[in-house]
């Protein structure tokens, strides 16, 4: 089997990003590294692009890695931190880790979805698409 | 009782009268359990004719499959019956009441 997939999920509010990644770790089993990259460095609402980074390095086990950012500006400081490390063509900081892809997908579904596809070994574009798939999933 | 049959060549299907309510982690076990096999496998509730796919953990929780119920497990593919078998197993696990 490939490597694992590992999952960021990036959220305004630190509570909401563990709450989240606690609640997809138990549904998809806990096979799947979740990390959970929420609120500033200094413990506001916000987002930091160093704890994203170090979400990504923890989250990393071969197979790539998805991030899923709750809303607006956590999108921006995703892109802003991956279109950092492309242009450190050295090496960048994630060039060990496979690659680094964005799921744009509601939070806590996308999370969720995500967390029981890459339990079952998928690849990362599969991951990926369940993440996203989840915007068209209904509740009642 | 899970009932078998094979109602086309490569397509497996069996169900199981729920004996509890279907909750968030057995149906992520389900579909994680459902995503390793090749087949395609689909679920149904009560004889409906719409069904989801056991893969998909959204929508597997979103059938609602409750205690009484009868849910359908369908797969199609080179390993259809062992992806019929395991779901079916874990329908029975996790819904047993205690």
């Amino acid at each position: 089997m490939a490597a694992e997939v590992g999952i960021v999920l990036v959220s305004h509010s630190a509570a909401l990003a563990e709450g989240t990644a606690e609640l997809a770790g138990q549904v998809g089993g806990g096979g799947v590294v979740i990390a959970a990259a929420g609120g500033t460095s200094d413990g506001r609402l916000g987002t930091s692009a160093e704890k994203v980074a170090a979400a990504v390095r923890r989250a990393s086990a071969g197979g790539g890695v998805l991030i899923i950012p709750d809303l607006g500006s956590a999108v921006l400081t995703v892109k802003t931190l991956l279109a950092d490390l492309e242009d450190d063509d050295d090496d960048g900081a994630f060039g060990p880790l496979g690659p680094v892809e964005v799921a744009d997908a509601p939070f806590v579904e996308g999370a969720v979805s995500a967390a029981v596809i890459a339990a079952a070994g998928a690849p990362l574009a599969a991951v990926r698409a369940a993440a996203e798939e989840a915007r068209d999933a209904r509740k009642l | 009782m899970p009932a078998s049959s094979d109602p086309a060549p490569g397509t497996s299907e069996a169900s199981i009268t729920l004996a509890g309510d279907l909750h968030a982690r057995p149906a992520g076990q389900l579909s994680v359990a459902a995503a390793g096999f090749a087949s395609t496998v689909r679920l149904s509730v009560n004889g409906r004719d719409s069904d989801v796919d056991a893969k998909s953990v959204l929508a597997v929780m979103q059938l609602g499959a409750s205690s009484g119920q009868r849910v359908t497990v369908r797969a199609t593919g080179p390993d259809a019956p062992a992806a019929v078998d395991a779901v079916i197993a874990i329908l029975a696990a996790a819904t047993a009441v205690e």
